[in-house]
């Protein structure tokens, strides 16, 4: 069945069907909803990742907020709204995927369309992938699609300190899709950011996890030392020019001053426990990245009482490991209380769009199901200090609402709405385009 | 081949039981005589001192099929010395203790076909096996299966061999590259009749042409020896790879990637020519551009033959949930979709007539899952080959019944068309 926008107070009035062939032609970028409009979800089962589940829930929004939630029985339709009928659908909040290279990337294969990272030096806290982020790319329709609505764009993982990330939502102008930037500093202490030489040139330090992290060290004390100097130089007495602006290290600055976190990645147990050393050296703010290989340190893991952004899970496991050993780390974790978030990163070449099957693995291998849906949603907003605004439905929050005809983590549901901003957003992209000229003639459409 | 410990009769009861070509059945068994599958049903007349498993509650489906694997080849995918190879045995890399062998296991995969990469436009001659983790190289050959050899196409030659300077370094260039191949071929092939004919005259003097390893295997792929598996993109080439083969005889068994074939499907669904192709993998080069989710469920629509493969240690390990994609991306029926991962790629592999169902007389290779396959939440937790248990998930450590010692890391970490493998 196809969700089906109809007017309150005139029942049954279909007053567009959102699906329907005619509509899709509209350009990606333009709303068939504004998002000023009252819009009401009728009738689906609510995850509301706060407060349970409702089973025939009404979610309203106006002016792109969730303006109520709850039963059908005591949430009242306003008078004018336009009525969502999700009847047998599942109603959830927009995914939220913690690391993505979405705007970096059209073809990986085409160096041209890539910006992911700089790699000339291994200290750039001074890119800011805001600054190549591409709202017009095919890829975003493809993903959102599938209900993610917000994603951290993030660097390339080839650098210590590879950039700032900046936080999207899926929809919009670019302006209105680069909700944040520079919201979280990408680091990444793993053996792949070494600069051990390959057919791409030639080895330089550092060519070790010592020379890594001699390097940041460095690079924070430098900024330490600049700090000092700046500040001198902006004192009324002070003699001579003021010291020259470094960009670079000013970049570091609000990290060392525990401002915002840095997203801080590592794979093995070592790296894990060097790494933290590292950030406590430095009094830094951290969301750990991966932590795929640090079975043996899951309790000091949880000591730390920092966020883990965790796997992939489809990470491989070591040939000394048992096949599930990635599999069963997001319920490991979770269950030392660790607040744990998954991406889309290390997914595989389906992209972006597969962030609730990851959690939905997570699930077959221990995660309780709501930890799960948390993991992509409230979770990571409240890490990159979002909570207030998406993750979950509630009143007040940013409409970002999915329409599904069944459970969001299984890989047989399919999304029918996605809203964003309170707009339902088309529910095009230059796949369904490609899907609808193909559609062959003589059959039914699949 | 019955390892050891196969027990003459094992019955699996009270499942749901997903037989692939003859719907499914609640509270069924399947009993499995000397490694072969002896009866499929609400009840089946098994000897009573069967082993008798009792799976109430749970799946089971006949042993999930990659039709398109570079697992346990080492580093060893792609001779990608010369664009045509095909006399290279993939066997001669076969490593059988690599790990990727062993999760795939877990994903419950019981037959791979291990393909040769895509730097060449005809590659080398596949492996089929039978994923018996634990047991010897030999044991783990699927016995008989048909010889496979391994085309390819697109941006892979071309680029391999075009940073060369060398040809091919176009789509032009590849095709005709293969052209030259088969002539080389035919030339060959009537140097060895003429001297045939020679001798059948008891000529004295006939002198045997040289035997030569790549136009004997080439040979053979005109004498319809080899089945045909070709990497292939885009819709253009699936239709000139067509024309390339009914010029010279012979017949493709398969495009692989085949990610366009939504675009032709009525053209190619008449030639017989099935597809192993991603579920929903696109973008990561131009000529995977165009995919879309849906290209599965519409091909199969038009009449193509539709398996779903890894190409990946990753994906190997899941492809029932790759499986489960085709319900979304098209509507599919659960049984369609098991078909992607069953029988349609032991076609695809000319095994069809012994796995890829639960049917009477087949191999005994069966996966018990705590739930429907097809959903996220599925595990494996028994695996079955030739009616010997090689899985178990309830087994401490790695679960394994026939695997000690020490596994080799992955020498490949996955598909040749993520950009490093070539």
């Amino acid at each position: 069945m196809k969700p089906q926008l109809l007017i309150a107070l005139s029942i049954c009035t279909v007053f567009s069907c959102a699906m329907s062939p005619a509509q899709t032609v509209k350009p990606e970028s333009v709303a068939k909803t504004e998002k000023t409009k009252t819009v009401a979800i009728v009738g689906g089962k609510v995850l509301t990742v706060t407060h349970g589940t409702i089973e025939n829930g009404t979610v309203v929004m106006s002016a792109g907020k969730i303006i109520a939630v709850g039963p059908a029985k005591t949430t009242k339709v306003p008078a004018g709204a336009e009525v969502f009928d999700a009847k047998g659908m599942t109603v959830y909040p927009g995914l939220f995927d913690a690391e993505t290279n979405l705007g970096l990337t059209e073809v990986a294969s085409d160096q041209n369309s890539n910006d992911l990272a700089e790699t000339a030096d291994e200290i750039e806290p001074q890119m800011h992938v805001a600054d190549a982020f591409h709202a017009e790319t095919v890829r975003i329709p493809v993903e959102r699609l599938n209900g993610i609505t917000n994603a951290v764009v993030a660097p390339a993982s080839e650098d210590s300190i590879a950039g700032q990330d900046s936080i999207i939502q899926l929809y919009g102008r670019r302006d209105q899709m680069l909700m944040q930037r520079d919201i979280a500093l990408a680091m990444n202490f793993q053996g792949s950011v070494r600069r051990k030489g390959s057919s791409n040139g030639p080895s330089k330090f550092p060519t070790t996890r010592m020379g890594l992290a001699s390097q940041i060290r460095q690079a924070f004390f430098d900024a330490q030392a600049y700090e000092v100097e700046r500040a001198a130089g902006a004192k009324p007495d002070h003699k001579g020019a003021p010291p020259k602006r470094d960009l670079k290290l000013e970049a570091l600055l609000p990290y060392l001053h525990g401002e915002k976190p840095v997203v801080l990645a590592a794979y093995e147990s070592y790296e894990v426990e060097v790494a933290m050393s590292l950030a406590k050296e430095f009094h830094l703010k951290v969301i750990l990245n991966h932590v795929t290989h640090a079975q043996d340190v899951l309790d000091q893991i949880a000591s730390y009482h920092v966020p883990v952004i965790v796997g992939s899970i489809y990470d491989f496991p070591r040939p000394d490991e048992r096949y599930d050993a990635v599999y069963t780390l997001p319920a490991e974790l979770q269950k030392r209380g660790v607040k744990i978030a998954m991406s889309s990163a290390g997914g595989g070449e389906g992209g972006d769009r597969n962030l609730p099957y990851a959690a939905g693995y997570a699930v077959a291998y221990g995660l309780p199901y709501d930890e799960a849906l948390k993991a992509i949603t409230l979770n990571p907003a409240e890490m990159f200090g979002l909570g207030d605004s998406l993750g979950s439905l509630d009143v007040g929050k940013t409409a970002n609402i999915v329409v599904a005809n069944g459970d969001p983590l299984d890989v047989r549901t399919s999304v029918e709405q996605v809203f964003i901003e309170g707009s339902a957003v088309p529910m095009v992209s230059r796949q369904t385009r490609l899907r609808d000229e193909y559609m062959p003639l003589t059959t039914n459409k699949p | 081949m019955l390892s050891g410990n196969t027990p003459s009769d094992l019955v699996i009861q009270n499942a749901t039981v997903m037989t692939v070509t003859h719907g499914t059945i609640q509270h069924g068994s399947v009993w499995i005589h000397n490694g072969k599958i002896a009866g499929v049903g609400a009840t089946v007349n098994a000897p009573s001192g069967a082993k008798i498993i009792d799976a109430v509650g749970k799946f089971v489906t006949p042993g999930i099929i990659d039709p398109h694997s570079h697992s346990a080849l080492g580093d060893d995918v792609n001779e990608a010395t010369s664009p045509v190879t095909p006399s290279m045995m993939m066997i001669d890399a076969f490593d059988n203790r690599d790990k990727a062998l062993y999760q795939a296991l877990a994903g419950g995969v019981t037959t791979e076909l291990l393909l040769h990469g895509s730097a060449n436009m005809i590659g080398g001659q596949a492996v089929v096996i039978k994923n018996k983790f634990g047991l010897s190289r030999d044991e783990m050959l699927f016995p008989n299966a048909p010889r496979s050899i391994k085309f390819a196409s697109g941006e892979n030659p071309k680029r391999v061999y075009g940073r060369r300077g060398e040809v091919p370094s176009t789509r032009m260039g590849n095709f005709e590259v293969m052209r030259q191949a088969f002539e080389d071929a035919k030339a060959y092939m009537a140097s060895w009749d003429a001297y045939n004919a020679k001798v059948a005259k008891n000529d004295k003097d006939a002198v045997a042409p040289k035997k030569d390893l790549k136009l004997e295997a080439l040979a053979d792929v005109l004498r319809g020896k080899l089945l045909v598996q070709i990497h292939c993109y885009r819709a253009d080439e699936f239709l000139t790879e067509e024309a390339i083969a009914k010029e010279y005889g012979y017949k493709i068994r398969a495009f692989h990637h085949a990610l366009e074939m939504y675009k032709v499907g009525d053209k190619i669904a008449p030639t017989g020519t099935g597809i192993a192709t991603f579920a929903d993998w696109w973008g990561f080069k131009d000529e995977a551009w165009d995919a879309i989710p849906w290209n599965a469920v519409m091909s199969m629509r038009e009449g193509v033959r539709v398996a779903l493969k890894s190409d990946s240690n990753d994906y190997v390990r899941r492809l029932n949930q790759e499986a489960g994609k085709m319900v979304n991306y098209g509507g599919a029926t659960e049984d369609e979709a098991l078909r992607m991962i069953t029988l349609n790629p032991a076609w695809i592999i000319g095994v069809d007539d012994r796995v890829g169902s639960l049917d009477e007389g087949k191999d005994g290779d069966v996966v018990i899952w705590n739930m429907d396959p097809l959903s996220t939440y599925a595990r494996v937790e028994k695996v079955f080959i030739d009616g010997d248990m090689f899985f178990d998930s309830s087994l401490p450590g790695f679960g394994t019944t026939h695997f000690s010692g020490v596994m080799h890391e992955a020498g490949f970490e996955g598909s040749d068309d993520e950009g490093g493998g070539l």
